[in-house]
């Protein structure tokens, strides 16, 4: 392997800013199987699928973000590009690298982390004791094979039963909501197919699939983790989830409420927390 | 990892305008994409006449007007991507889960039959999580 080989960025997108957590885990995870990751994201990093309403600002935040990936690539030899999220991946897959010069490869999270098996296996030494139904959909599989890529991942865990949810349209939660009726069918299917199964946890894949069912945690006594947080877990690593605690209930502290302007947070953030679960 | 295709155009946006037409002259209309398609369920087009709703995408892919029909359709687009496999033209070169985005971007941009649904918060909600969470040296370093 020649050097410089391990050094990647994370690139973990816009909305994965909800869920501090998983960045985190996520970062850790490339560590432990021996990957140094520089993590970044956020508007100044969009990949621009969300504005096909604007082409020329999509198109010119395209060229922003390929730009400094090109930057990081020839600058600090991460030629390497880890994402997190499928649009993203697909985005840049499809139309940001025909449009502009790359200078670097992409893979996802679950294809590094399974690739490095071995590695991944001995981290995980911590048993799960927990029935597992993987939430899952059939987009994304043009690009990777990410079902059958995170059942790689979650097998190597000792004590933890996985069971193969349902696959629904779409690449991930947020895809189908645009379709009234496609997200509550989507929910009702996998917590139906938990219930039947006697599971006792979901997982989810994705972030929006986990921003979605997070208000179903503790429904039918099943509760909500993504896989990222099963591999945390089975590492001994505390997997917090701040985000689906607000989810159902709990509000952040006052002082990171003030910390992101009282204002704005009241505006912005809690009439999504508050909002009703996909099955109501 | 996958090794990313080379560049075609100077930008995305000249990218997306050449692989409109591109796309849409190697679409023979079959139907097979619209018959793949699991969102065509979820807005009541299963008894639709599949090769109209393609005639729709191509038209739509070109800049024209396309099918009530057909506009709805790339409009209920979630990324499934069982269209790329069931297309009996992918071997030459047509990706049918791209054809769909850019036929649905000519709905919304030029023919103006799908409707702009643009939230200004956005980007300032997604900011605000990431200031209610993230630690000084996170927000310098990661955005």
């Amino acid at each position: 392997m020649a050097v410089g080989d391990d050094r990647v960025t994370f690139w973990f997108g816009c909305n994965m800013l909800r869920h501090a957590e998983m960045i985190r885990l996520s970062i850790m995870l490339l560590e432990r199987v021996g990957y140094d990751a520089s993590a970044v994201g956020g508007p100044a990093y969009c990949c621009g699928t969300a504005h096909d309403h604007e082409p020329r600002a999509a198109s010119n935040m395209a060229a922003r973000t390929v730009d400094r990936f090109n930057e990081r690539a020839t600058r600090d030899g991460r030629n390497k590009v880890i994402t997190w999220c499928p649009s993203c991946h697909m985005h840049m897959s499809d139309i940001m690298a025909p449009g502009n010069a790359t200078h670097f490869d992409i893979a996802h999270l679950s294809e590094i982390l399974s690739d490095r098996g071995a590695q991944l296996t001995s981290a995980m030494s911590v048993p799960v004791k927990r029935r597992v139904l993987l939430h899952r959909h059939v987009g994304f599989a043009t690009h990777v094979a990410i079902n059958s890529r995170v059942v790689d991942v979650l097998s190597r865990i000792s004590g933890l039963e996985l069971i193969e949810g349902p696959a629904h349209p779409g690449h991930m939660c947020s895809s189908v909501a645009v379709v009234p009726g496609a997200l509550a069918a989507t929910a009702r299917g996998t917590w139906s197919a938990a219930a039947e199964n006697r599971c006792d946890t979901v997982c989810t894949i994705f972030h929006s699939c986990h921003r979605e069912l997070a208000a179903l945690d503790g429904k039918e006594n099943i509760r909500i983790r993504n896989w990222v947080h099963l591999v945390a877990e089975a590492m001994g690593i505390e997997a917090s989830d701040a985000y689906r605690d607000w989810r159902t209930g709990e509000a952040p502290d006052i002082a990171a409420i003030e910390r992101a302007e009282e204002r704005r947070y009241r505006q912005l953030v809690e009439p999504e927390l508050r909002r009703p679960s996909p099955l109501r | 990892m996958s090794k990313l295709q080379p560049a075609r155009s100077d930008t995305s946006e000249a990218f997306l305008a050449q692989a409109g037409l591109e796309l849409a002259a190697l679409c023979t209309a079959c139907g097979a994409c619209f018959d793949a398609c699991p969102m065509v369920d979820h807005i009541g087009l299963r008894d639709f006449d599949s090769r109209a709703a393609t005639v729709g995408l191509r038209q739509l892919a070109k800049g024209e007007t396309g099918s009530l029909e057909a506009v709805a359709w790339v409009g209920a687009c979630a990324k499934s991507g069982l269209c790329v496999s069931a297309c009996p033209e992918r071997s030459s070169g047509l990706d049918a889960m791209l054809l769909v985005r850019i036929a649905k971007q000519h709905a919304l941009n030029d023919t103006h039959q799908l409707s702009v649904k643009h939230d200004p918060t956005y980007f300032p909600r997604i900011k605000t999580f990431a200031r209610l969470q993230l630690t000084d040296e996170e927000l310098a370093k990661w955005l």
